[in-house]
């Protein structure tokens, strides 16, 4: 009886073992196949991390780059903060002419850089060079202007060395070819003619308020070396006033310019000067010297409208091998107009002149087409009909073509 | 003779006087040292700058150089055109703010936000940052800036497109130059375009 049951109960154990022997070999199965799943996305992540940090910057790596970038910027700030600048300005522009009785030519080019060397705040050395090809094929070079200007304070400038006459308005701003809206400069204002063109010396300029926000003056005052006169067969031939490092005379001159800018763009300017002058050939016979000049230049909107008279004169010397006094005068009005939003603009000026040698007389209506490709570049077309003594170049008509660029 | 003399001694005395007039400038920098600021002020600057570059030449428009370039360039025009020296010093204030590009978000986010408060009125701002070249009366005070009031000009564009404008700078087809981004102030805010376009449209609108 007892081994029966002992059977009964061991047949039971065995029936009983196999299905628990079965379901632990299928927790197997999935538990081996977790592992190597997890295995394989444990190297994943290995690979990724160790790709990772192949690609990451060490610190040593951020530190190069840090100062890679202080080195970039310190030399793109350099030289803003620096104390010295240098920088090139000036213009240029090209000439066709053809005049009564006269071959039609491409009769000027000129290039005129100007230099400008700033020191910190308080100094600026200016030079212009004219550089321009003469009729035989030569060019010719010209010291324009040379200043070395110390600035003072808020109100006074000092320069020293060649500038250009501060009497007047258009020989010391109006004159280069890409401000002035004519192919040519007003009759009279041209070189050795009634207006004064440079000097060699000392000036103090500057400009102050008139009490309120829009009323200002300003204002230069100069001792120069003066001009010289060219005597020539007892009569004189003309005054030469583009400034020389020579004083035969011993007699320095004395003048200079205020303007008054009463409301914003109108400003009328009062020049003078005095002192001696004499013969580049007889310095004894000095004889006076005076300047007297008047301008005005306003502007509104689209219309600008310029005037200027200007006289030079110099009294008599008995022992000079042409005694009598003499005087060069000359004056123009100018207005132009820009047809806006066109970019371009007409200009129509009138302008005499009155020299010792008759001449040399000359009045003058001047008629101008520009078109502007830009503030500082212009194609100009204009007529000048001339007045003068019959016969002579002052006479004739011309029409000129001039291409000017201001950089 | 007389006469002779006669002008002669006018001329002398027109000749001191202009020599007498460095001494009023030295005594005109003693007494305005005090209230005078030395820093350039950008609205100061597009105002002399409007009121003094164009009498001689044409306007030079501000990104035709950069920051360093402007300084001998206003220099020389200090002592070309008679300014002083804050006058200096508030027109290349202007022009070295004035010839910055645009950040390029501006382009992105062209909508004004209404979070922010303007810093002034817009009539303020107009005075200070736009007057120099638009005029007090909106009609253009140089070449090439449009006139406000035309029934069809400038103003009968959306504020869209307006406010763009203003943000990121136009230039008018003809003009020689371009209004710079906001007018050259970069402090102003999306507010403040807001405020001063609202003052165009109130005071020089159709």
């Amino acid at each position: 009886m007892k081994n029966n049951i002992k059977r009964k109960v061991i047949a039971c154990a065995i029936a009983l073992a196999f299905p628990l022997t079965a379901m632990a070999d299928a927790k197997y199965d999935a538990l081996k196949q977790q592992v190597e799943l997890l295995q394989q996305q444990l190297q994943k992540v290995q690979a990724a991390l160790e790709q990772q940090q192949a690609q990451s910057a060490t610190k040593q790596d951020v530190a190069e780059l840090k100062q890679d970038v202080a080195d970039v910027s310190a030399q793109s700030t350099e030289w803003k903060t620096s104390d010295s600048i240098v920088h090139l300005a000036g213009y240029g522009d090209v000439s066709y002419s053809d005049a009564e009785n006269n071959e039609a030519a491409f009769n000027a080019v000129r290039f005129n850089p100007i230099i400008h060397y700033q020191y910190k705040d308080f100094l600026l050395m200016e030079t212009e060079l004219e550089t321009k090809i003469l009729a035989d094929g030569t060019t010719d070079v010209g010291l324009e202007y040379a200043t070395i200007d110390l600035f003072l304070n808020d109100y006074v400038a000092l320069l020293a060395g060649k500038f250009l006459s501060p009497l007047g308005q258009f020989r010391q701003n109006g004159h280069p070819s890409w401000i002035n809206k004519l192919t040519s400069a007003p009759v009279g204002f041209g070189h050795d003619q009634a207006a004064p063109i440079s000097d060699i010396g000392v000036q103090l300029r500057g400009g102050f308020n008139l009490g309120n926000d829009t009323s200002y003056a300003n204002y230069a005052v100069y001792t120069a070396n003066g001009p010289v006169l060219e005597i020539l067969g007892g009569e004189i031939a003309e005054i030469n006033t583009g400034g020389r490092t020579s004083n035969d005379d011993g007699e320095l001159v004395y003048g200079g310019r205020i303007g008054f800018l009463p409301i914003p763009m109108l400003e009328i300017g009062f020049s003078g000067a005095t002192g001696e002058v004499a013969g580049d050939e007889e310095p004894n016979a000095t004889r006076d010297y005076d300047v007297y000049g008047m301008d005005f230049n306003y502007k509104y909107n689209n219309i600008r409208l310029l005037s200027e008279y200007i006289k030079q004169k110099v009294g008599s010397a008995a022992n000079s091998e042409s005694p009598a006094s003499a005087s060069w005068d000359a004056f123009y009005v100018q207005a132009s107009y820009r047809f806006m939003p066109t970019s371009w603009e007409a200009a129509l000026r009138y302008g005499e002149y009155d020299a010792p040698n008759n001449d040399l007389d000359q009045k003058q209506w001047a008629l101008g087409i520009n078109y502007l490709f830009a503030s500082n570049a212009m194609i100009k077309f204009a007529y000048n009909f001339n007045d003068g003594r019959q016969g002579t170049l002052a006479d004739s008509d011309i029409f000129q073509t001039q291409l000017s660029y201001g950089f | 003779m007389m006469t002779t003399l006669i002008q002669k001694i006018t001329i002398r005395q027109m000749i001191l006087a202009m020599l007498a007039l460095p001494a009023i400038s030295l005594f005109n920098v003693v007494s305005a040292a005090e209230d005078s600021p030395l820093e350039g002020d950008v609205s100061r600057g597009a105002i002399s700058w409007g009121q003094n570059c164009s009498r001689c030449h044409e306007m030079r428009d501000p990104k035709e150089f950069t920051d360093v370039m402007w300084r001998p360039i206003v220099a020389h025009m200090r002592l070309r055109g008679g300014l002083t020296g804050q006058q200096q010093r508030d027109i290349l204030a202007f022009l070295q703010a004035s010839n910055n590009p645009t950040p390029k978000k501006v382009a992105t986010n062209l909508k004004v936000s209404d979070s922010s408060e303007p810093s002034q009125s817009g009539q303020a701002t107009y005075n200070q940052t736009c007057i120099a070249c638009h005029g007090a009366d909106g009609k253009g005070a140089l070449p090439g800036v449009p006139d406000f009031t035309k029934s069809d000009g400038r103003l009968s564009k959306s504020d869209d497109v307006l406010i763009k404008h203003i943000t990121e700078g136009f230039q008018t087809p003809g003009s020689p130059m371009a209004m710079p981004a906001k007018g050259g102030n970069a402090d102003l805010n999306d507010a403040d375009i807001k405020s001063v376009l609202s003052y165009l449209r109130e005071s020089f609108g159709q």
